[in-house]
């Protein structure tokens, strides 16, 4: 499947390209995000728990940054799999300032398989535009503070902490 | 095709339905109809703690007539929507609807609220209650709340419908004066969900010119959607076949059509036009 769209970012490039190398930022932006470490200088591991309405799973999965020419260029490749099925892709990231803008236009061609491309295969799309919507929105978030301020307080970060209560709560109701 | 393992509690009133949702906002999920989450759960893309079953609340199921309303109960199933002699003579789009969905067991057993909640980017019901302009009745822990239904669509299987409340109605404003209506479908030929689905809420002058129309368009995007641009283009003109060619060029303006294996965006949106162009042509032949 082939993805392409492009987002409008209010920050400079030297900013958005900075926050898509930080794992951090991608920790907090990736939607459903529950983990995301360095294995190596642009290797990461990564846990996700992710989904649309009902549907939902949980995917392990490797990312990769190569063709780094910073602040215009990256290529991000990745491998994941989980219960539903497995994922495994590419995409090419590519920034123009734009004035006081930072237009980020992507390219992506991802193979799914198992049991979410055979039954959801007509959602496959809506869902990685959506996330795709998603991610940008928190990046360009992000990307807007200043070095060393606290992060945004956005969605995502509000949809951890509530699945975190929540599987809080969980334990301590099988007590 | 097993399930993970769950409970199951089938609540006698809509407030205790409200109170064990509660009790489990993350792990807890509401079962009607059962014909998108049973399957989901079975291929275990959907793994929750705890079904609520509201398809049993017997005061959840009715279709009736309030003033110059129609009130229709989530629970409501297809085949009672479609079978409605009620709804046949003052709201015939709900039954053209009704009959278009799935096959014969699904319209048994699958819910008018089950659908909308669930918010299918092929449902049928959203694209319906999308050009009649129909408020949504929630309820949660919190009361009550009425959302339009074109505020209730949010994105992908996404509605406004927040952690721990329920779809408990429909409502819909009886259609007056001159007006015609009609779904128009093309289903995929194995789920029988849309492809392409349109429905088409008409109402003429005196003059059998356009007063105004509402198309609901289901399956072409993320989500239904209302065809605002196709509306304005038709608003006053006689809706001769000129008008018309021109008006459905604007069908998917303001979406970015889906593609998947059985059809491509191009495709999708051309099947769009031509069948919104059937739409208003056979809503206009019902006006009487």
């Amino acid at each position: 499947m082939k993805l392409e769209g492009s987002h409008q970012l209010e920050a400079t490039r030297e900013r958005v390209y900075q926050s898509l190398v930080s794992p951090e930022v991608l920790q907090r932006c990736i939607p459903g995000c529950e983990k995301l470490e360095r294995t190596g200088e642009n290797t990461f591991a990564a846990t996700i728990k992710t989904g649309v309405g009902s549907i939902k799973g949980v995917f392990n999965g490797t990312a990769r940054l190569e063709d780094l020419r910073e602040p215009e260029h990256l290529r991000i490749v990745v491998e994941g799999k989980g219960a539903p099925g497995f994922l495994k892709g590419s995409g090419d990231l590519d920034l123009q300032q734009e004035g006081n803008l930072t237009k980020v236009n992507y390219t992506a061609d991802v193979q799914v398989g198992g049991t979410i491309a055979s039954v959801g295969q007509r959602m496959i799309q809506g869902t990685a535009k959506m996330m795709a919507a998603q991610f940008f929105t928190c990046l360009g978030a992000e990307a807007k503070t200043e070095v060393g301020e606290p992060p945004p307080q956005h969605g995502f970060f509000r949809t951890a902490l509530r699945w975190f209560s929540g599987w809080i709560r969980k334990i301590f109701s099988h007590r | 095709m097993i399930p993970t393992q769950f409970d199951y509690r089938a609540p006698a009133t809509l407030d205790e339905a409200v109170a064990l949702l509660a009790s489990d906002l993350d792990g807890a999920k509401v079962l009607a109809g059962g014909h998108s989450l049973i399957p989901a759960m079975k291929l275990r893309l959907a793994q929750p703690q705890l079904l609520v079953d509201i398809a049993r609340i017997k005061s959840l199921a009715y279709i009736r007539e309030e003033g110059d309303q129609i009130l229709i109960g989530a629970t409501t199933t297809h085949y009672q929507l479609e079978s409605s002699d009620l709804l046949k003579n003052i709201c015939p789009l709900l039954p053209d609807c009704a009959q278009s969905i799935g096959d014969v067991q699904v319209r048994n057993k699958g819910t008018i609220g089950g659908s909308i909640a669930h918010s299918d980017p092929a449902g049928d019901w959203p694209a319906a209650v999308l050009a009649l302009d129909a408020d949504l009745v929630l309820i949660g822990t919190n009361g009550e709340r009425v959302v339009k239904a074109e505020n209730f669509f949010v994105d992908l299987l996404t509605t406004d419908l927040q952690p721990g409340e329920i779809l408990r109605e429909i409502r819909i404003k009886k259609p007056v004066g001159r007006f015609g209506q009609a779904y128009q479908k093309v289903p995929h030929p194995a789920s029988g969900f849309a492809v392409v689905g349109v429905a088409v809420n008409l109402n003429l002058n005196d003059d059998g010119s356009c007063k105004s129309v509402a198309i609901g368009v289901t399956g072409v995007g993320v989500k239904a959607f209302r065809a605002t641009a196709v509306e304005a283009a038709l608003a006053g003109t006689s809706l001769d076949d000129n008008a018309l060619a021109n008006a459905v060029t604007h069908v998917c303006d303001d979406v970015d059509p889906n593609a998947d294996l059985y059809a491509s965006s191009d495709y999708r949106c051309h099947l769009a036009q031509v069948h919104t162009r059937r739409g208003i042509q056979a809503a206009k032949a019902r006006v009487q």
